[in-house]
């Protein structure tokens, strides 16, 4: 997130839309109570009344996927009533900006932006990519940005920003969402109050908005409006994403993810063969005023990851040639993996610390590409429904020809390391037993994996041993966390001089400020640099002193980039230095000292004002102001409404074009009999949504073996309104199936008055909601019943991140025939 | 700490669970094994292996919907009931404000279950010698110096711990400083003469609704006493009556002989 | 002493002793695997069937013995005289009876005798406790005579009969006490026990219901009693005590009208409410019909008449002791309870035990008297 948790007690109005705190982030519902104290109002949208909207302020329903329908009227009834925070969007945002003539927009394009090649689906809409050449800025002849301060030219971004959502009236809004009227406009009024100097909103998302295909215009929009509304980098703001998974945060700042290397650095292409070709495609350059374009400095973080990797016993272009690169246009993502498994494409596979029989999209295809391998290693603390995947529902063991491999593993608790919150913080954790029996720390395991692999390389030889071989690897025979940390942090490699200092070589790196591009200096991940430092393991401490009190606790572990708890942080001032709320400044600038106080400044330098030193507030962009208009996704500038790829009206009442015309489709390569989909179709009339409960995490490997949380929640089940109970003859508590085109499961029925029908362009839709908990492993592994909430859900990603569409699907519910 | 309560704000309680967990995991209790009835409440009720649970009602109520969630376990009585039965003595009412059983001595008669205006204490009825099962109060960690388990536990601060008064005042200032938040009553402040457990509910919501039994100020033991408190006097009472009557009778007896042995005699 | 030259065992002692029988292997299965095993108690429900009768219906059903105690030794009704030591007989064997069946329904059965170091004075159940182990000792030393004649023991008969008064007036304080206290130990469930039936005076509605009861109980018994021994009838002694019912019975409805009226819950007997409908049925059965009943003076000369009636007082009772341990008090509105066949089963045995202890003693013993 751009904030913290902590910081959510700061802000004056809080939305909650596509998540669920009170739910799924219980402890974090400390800091909304603390708001709400405080005066400030709780707005929670939701298809359920959940039990974050059992403490909301208002509540509002919301048919799943039509999020950008609901924002985008929020952004229109924030320009039309002039809401905006006009200093801060017009210094801060590129809302002056001019965009091309040539662009064009969905609202006289046929629902498309300008730049789609592509073709007719079979349902009759438009399925290609983009070329973004139209989505692009005017430019003056010295490269920089042709602007309008006025912001009234009729090609301005902001004048854009207003005609394209004039589309988005409450009437249309209401027909698409099915949320009141009324309700629409009592939120977009008291969220839009956020908008004057010192007010503070802010928004909290998880998987609610991003499991969607279009997941990423759904943060897009939110981002707008806090842009809007001047909520990016004071105390309260932001657009803050809570992380399902307590380390996810730290698995995607080390690049776990296919498309980015530690410190979303790209993956390098297979069209970029060398380093310098590398550096020339990846650094961004601009000629802005004040702007200081950070990723800039890219190349002394590529060159300090490949130091980490391979030392000064290697020439950086050597290094760089054996990184593994990415084929061009090829897709290297979870949905993409067991496609071609089912394919036969993959021989072996680590299933690490996870349970994808369960946890992926469409998980019957899931379930049927594991039975292709030839062996699978399971590293887990539990057996799982993927490592017994042979002996599941439907399966043949005799058929099936994979070696599996269970590989015990630490508890969280058994092992020493840091895990990475939502916050960014970095927070070390200590281990308190021993794992049982012959369970090992995953450091461990990969570990000994990789001194095996490398003993046989260098005994037996292989394909391509040197990337192996000649890797550095100080850990020594055990996993040491602390050495991987300070590896992380990074070393100088030889004796440096900067800025009158001597840094003596095997010194660990002060902050990534003096990381070299030219290979004497390494870091495991430049954003980390400076965690671990000559002053020790910062990620450790735990000093409870608020000076600044709103929150931020510098002295508590330590957050990403060098302990800046809250970024973006420059845009909590004018131009001057002086807070737009001076009862809760983040930053502060001090003229006679010449220095700020507060939080880590996001660039030390003077207030914008300072014409030669000043620098604008979003230092990560090439211009240094934020994208209202956001040209870099894939599937448009601005957000624009489709429909999920399965719902249930057979028109996009926004526009002719169905649904977002950037995503990819499987009918022409996928796997046909289980790349299933049925939209608008009468055997599946339900919208379906996923979800958690409090008391399970994940698909339950963990949870489902601890008979407190079993106890509570012991049964996979479906929310439903009375209203579609009594159409179905449902009583509460019955046994039920739940079917989509891709599978079915067995669920006990909850009949709440918490779901409501909603009337959708004059029809009624029902929804209903199941969390992903469950699976057959346990309990009762021996009746094998259909349990897991992915043998529904469809495997069609968001055109960006290839997230599953998890959260809106169609399905039918009917009563059970058979008793157990 | 002597005379300490709970205070339990039902308007930051998030139905968590956590103060359930909490007490299972400290008191070693067992699960139970479970089926989902149709609510995210379980195991539905109280036993002897579920010392308190989180309750959860949803209602419609003047056009606004409503979600509770609400913890239930000992109200641990200022004046309890169970307390006061007991033939052998084996709940007591200490100093901390814990109401505590005393496993040694119980006899296993259950009047502290029919007592109970909360219908509280659980018993083993699968047990060969069952015994009575009920929140503690954490005494054992008072003992050491801790807070209850569920009060540590809580994230939100919904469940709070400290002396009667201070939590008085507490729950006080919070109605008087966000009375648009909650109901005005403070349930336990008064009820039976008081428990050491209280309740604060939101603003629209009764306590009732939330299954709070309606009761009176007068303490339990008090009807129970205004009987007791004269069987010595009616020992004396009816002896004394019996032998006089017996005195009469046999006086009347010895003339009845004594006319019959002069008109024998006549 | 009968001299009865029937079998000793014929087909009513053999129902008994099968139910005798029967109930053993639930009570062991009871004490094996808990109490949960054998009955359909729960925690809304932790009394059940064997308190509302074994304890509460048992206790007052007992009282004809301080009732007939009281009328013959301290008023001098000799009249009455044959109905007093089966009185006796039954009061002791029904006391016994409780106690049995608590040894089946305490948790820690072992450990009943625990009241007499672990006390608790504000306790009504402690009371109760030890009122009835002192009253069983009195009745032990009441009916020891009756053993003491059958062996032809003069010595200690004399002496018996000089402080037997001690015992019975003992006996007749011990009972008003603990008839009086299960009244008392409803007193705490104000709230939870319908207002029809909750009232301060409890204690003393009940005394009043247990003195009737043990006059319907004795005419019940004494009647049943001669039948199987082919004996006459103890008409005149039975109409004798019959002669107080409508006393008692009178006296209970004004108090029990007055105090109602007193709590304003008048409207509350006709509100047409379940509850309503039971307290009426229970007045109209168990105190107007017998009151007027028991005016009638042909009834109180003819066995049959009053044995009848006897049974419209008992029903009653019973009805009443069910209500307000049982059937009146509030529970969570998802419980329910019925008992299980095996806790019938256990109380069946128990006071088929009884029966036969009753009998095989007033066959061997002299306990009914041959005078006439």
């Amino acid at each position: 997130m751009t904030n913290h948790w902590i910081d959510f007690k700061n802000a004056d109005c809080i939305l909650v839309m596509g998540s669920n705190p009170a739910s799924n982030h219980p402890v974090a519902f400390k800091w909304i109570q603390k708001a709400l104290e405080n005066g400030a109002k709780l707005i929670c949208v939701d298809p359920r009344f959940t039990q974050t909207a059992a403490k909301a302020d208002i509540y509002a329903p919301l048919r799943s996927g039509t999020d950008i329908a609901f924002l985008g009227g929020m952004i229109k009834y924030i320009v039309d009533n002039n809401l905006y925070f006009e200093e801060y969007v017009r210094d801060y945002t590129n809302a002056s900006f001019l965009v091309n003539p040539g662009f064009k927009m969905p609202g006289d394009n046929e629902g498309v932006f300008s730049g789609l090649t592509g073709t007719k689906t079979k349902e009759g809409f438009v399925s290609g990519t983009y070329d973004k050449a139209s989505w692009s800025f005017q430019m003056n002849a010295d490269g920089t940005v042709k602007n309008d301060p006025t912001m009234q030219d009729p090609n301005c971004v902001l004048q854009l920003l207003g005609k394209h959502f004039s589309r988005y009236t409450p009437e249309k809004v209401e027909q698409i969402t099915g949320t009141p009227k009324d309700k629409l406009l009592e939120i977009y009024k008291t969220y839009g109050a956020t908008g004057k100097a010192g007010k503070a909103g802010t928004e909290l998302y998880a998987m609610g908005w991003t499991q969607h295909t279009v997941g990423v215009q759904n943060i897009r929009s939110m981002a707008i409006i806090q842009l809007l509304l001047g909520n990016m980098g004071i105390a309260g703001g932001g657009v803050n994403a809570m992380r399902g998974e307590s380390n996810v945060q730290g698995s995607t700042d080390h690049g776990l993810l296919f498309h980015i290397l530690p410190g979303y650095l790209q993956t390098p292409a297979a069209a970029l063969p060398t380093l310098a070709a590398y550096n020339e495609k990846n650094t961004p350059q601009t000629k802005e005023l004040q702007s200081a374009n950070w990723w800039a400095n890219k190349p002394k973080y590529m060159a300090s990851l490949l130091r980490a990797f391979y030392d000064q016993g290697l020439p950086l272009e050597d290094a760089y040639a054996l990184m593994p690169k990415i084929d061009d246009g090829v897709n290297y993502s979870w949905l993409t993996i067991f496609d071609k498994m089912y394919k036969g494409q993959f021989s072996g596979f680590f299933a690490w610390g996870q349970n994808p029989a369960c946890s992926g999209a469409n998980a019957n295809k899931v379930r049927q590409s594991l039975t292709k391998l030839k062996w699978m290693v399971n590293v887990n603390l539990f057996a799982n429904e993927t490592g017994d995947f042979w002996q599941g529902p439907g399966m043949k063991p005799e058929e099936i020809d994979t070696e599996v491999f269970m590989l015990p593993c630490a508890a969280s608790m058994e092992k020493e390391g840091s895990i990475s919150n939502s916050g960014r913080w970095m927070q070390w954790r200590y281990k308190a037993v021993d794992s049982p029996g012959e369970a090992m720390p995953d450091g461990e395991i990969i570990s000994a994996l990789y001194h095996e692999v490398r003993r046989l390389y260098e005994t037996e030889g292989g394909a391509y041993p040197d990337p192996i071989l000649k890797l550095t690897w100080n850990y020594g025979k055990h996993f040491d966390s602390h050495a991987v940390a300070k590896e992380i942090n990074g070393y100088f490699l030889e004796d440096r001089e900067i800025k009158g200092v001597l840094y003596k070589k095997g010194t660990l790196v002060p902050s990534f400020a003096f990381l070299q591009d030219d290979g004497s200096t390494s870091s495991g991940n430049w954003l980390y640099c400076n965690s671990y430092t000559e002053d020790g393991n910062k990620a450790a401490r735990r000093g409870t002193e608020d000076p600044s009190g709103i929150g931020l606790f510098p002295d508590w572990a330590w957050a990403w980039p060098v302990n800046r708890r809250i970024i973006y942080n420059r845009a909590s001032v004018d131009k001057n230095g002086a807070p737009w709320a001076p009862n809760k400044p983040v930053i502060q600038w001090n003229a006679t000292k010449k220095a700020w106080s507060g939080d880590v400044p996001d660039g030390g330098w003077p207030p914008l004002a300072d014409t030669e030193k000043g620098m604008k507030p979003f230092i990560m962009k090439t211009a240094g102001v934020a994208h209202i208009f956001g040209p870099g996704l894939v599937d448009g500038p601005f957000p624009e409404h489709y429909e999920p790829l399965e719902c249930p009206i057979d028109k996009n009442l926004m526009s002719p074009q169905m649904v977002n015309p950037a995503v990819k489709r499987w009918e022409t390569d996928g796997v046909p009999e289980l790349d299933l989909r049925a939209s608008c179709d009468p055997r599946f009339p339900f919208v379906c949504s996923t979800y958690r409960v409090s008391e399970h995490w994940q698909t339950g490997v963990m949870t489902r073996w601890t008979p407190w949380l079993l106890e509570m929640q012991p049964e996979m089940f479906v929310e439903m309104s009375h209203e579609l109970a009594q159409l179905k003859e449902i009583q509460n508590g019955e046994r039920v199936t739940v079917t989509s085109a891709r599978g079915e499961v067995e669920a006990v029925a909850i009949v709440t008055l918490r779901i409501k029908p909603l009337t959708i362009d004059g029809g009624t839709i029902h929804q209903v909601g199941i969390p992903w908990h469950y699976g057959w492993r346990y309990p009762d592994p021996k009746f094998k019943e259909l349990r897991s909430a992915n043998l529904l859900t469809p495997n069609i990603g968001d055109p960006n991140t290839m997230i599953p569409e998890s959260k809106a699907f169609m399905v039918n519910v009917v009563k059970k025939e058979v008793k157990r | 700490m002597k005379n300490s309560s709970f205070l339990i704000d039902l308007t930051k309680c998030t139905g968590c669970r956590s103060c359930q967990v909490a007490c299972k995991q400290w008191n070693e209790l067992p699960a139970e094994r479970t089926v989902n009835t149709g609510s995210y409440q379980n195991p539905l009720l109280l036993s002897s292996q579920t010392w308190t649970l989180i309750k959860f009602d949803e209602f419609e109520k003047q056009g606004k919907m409503h979600w509770l969630f609400t913890k239930i376990g000992c109200m641990h009585c200022e004046q309890p009931a169970c307390v006061s039965i007991c033939p052998v003595g084996a709940l007591q009412k200490t100093e901390s404000g814990a109401v505590i059983y005393n496993k040694n001595v119980c006899i296993g008669c259950r009047y502290c279950m029919i007592a109970c205006p909360f219908h509280i204490p659980t018993f083993e009825w699968k047990k060969a010698f069952p015994f009575i099962k009920k929140c503690t109060f954490c005494f054992d960690r008072l003992a050491e110096g801790q807070k209850p388990a569920c009060v540590c536990a809580c994230p939100t601060g919904a469940i709070t711990f400290g002396t009667r008064n201070d939590m008085i005042n507490k729950a006080h200032g919070l109605i008087n400083k966000r009375s648009n938040t909650y109901n005005p009553h403070l349930y336990g402040e008064k009820e039976v003469g008081g428990t050491a457990v209280m309740v604060l509910a939101p603003r629209d919501v009764a306590f009732s609704d939330l299954g709070f039994p309606k009761l009176s100020e007068r303490p339990l033991p008090t009807w129970t006493w205004n009987a007791l408190k004269f069987v010595p006097s009616q020992i004396v009472l009816v002896s004394a009556a019996m032998a006089f009557f017996y005195w009469l009778t046999k006086r009347k007896m010895k003339k009845k002989d004594a006319d019959k042995e002069v008109q024998h005699d006549a | 002493m009968t001299h009865n030259q029937d079998k000793i065992i014929g087909t009513g002692s053999i129902i008994l002793i099968s139910l005798m029988i029967l109930s053993l292997p639930v009570a062991a299965y009871r004490y094996i695997n808990g109490l949960g095993a054998i009955s359909n108690l729960s925690d809304a429900y932790p009394w059940g069937f064997w308190i509302s009768f074994d304890l509460f219906c048992g206790v007052a059903l007992a009282s004809g013995a301080f009732v007939v105690a009281a009328a013959v030794e301290i008023f001098g009704g000799k009249t009455m005289k044959p109905l007093l030591r089966p009185a006796i007989l039954t009061g002791f064997l029904g006391y016994i009876l409780v106690g049995t069946a608590l040894m089946v329904d305490l948790g820690q059965y072992h450990r009943i005798w625990y009241l007499t170091w672990s006390w608790n004075l504000h306790s009504p159940l402690f009371e109760v406790g030890w009122c009835v182990m002192l009253y069983l000792t009195v009745l032990a030393l009441e009916f020891a005579p009756v053993v003491l004649e059958k062996f032809k023991l003069e010595v200690p008969l004399k002496i018996f009969k000089r402080v037997s008064i001690v015992f019975i007036i003992a006996g007749i304080t011990l009972s008003t006490m603990h008839q009086s206290s299960l009244g008392t130990m409803l007193l705490i469930i104000q709230g939870k026990l319908h207002p029809l039936w909750h009232t301060q005076i409890l204690p003393i509605l009940f005394l009043n219901t247990a003195i009737a009861a043990g006059i319907a109980m004795v005419i019940f018994e004494s009647t049943l009693t001669m039948k199987i021994f082919k004996r006459p009838a103890e008409t005149r002694a039975q109409g004798t005590l019959a002669k107080g019912l409508p006393w008692v019975l009178g006296i209970y409805f004004i108090i029990r009208i007055v105090d109602l009226t007193i709590q304003g819950r008048v409207g509350m007997m006709f509100d047409g409410s379940r509850e309503s409908i039971w307290f009426i049925i229970e007045m109209l059965i168990g105190t107007i019909i017998p009151f007027f009943y028991f005016l009638n003076k042909s009834v109180l000369k003819s066995t049959p008449a009053m044995f009848i009636g006897s049974l419209f007082v008992l029903a009653g009772l019973v009805f009443n002791r069910f209500i307000v341990s049982w059937f009146g008090i509030l529970v969570p509105e998802t419980a329910s309870y019925s008992p299980h066949i095996m806790e019938i089963m256990i109380s069946a045995g128990i006071v088929s035990g009884g029966i036969m202890a009753f009998y095989l003693i007033s066959r061997f013993f002299p306990v009914i008297s041959e005078e006439h």
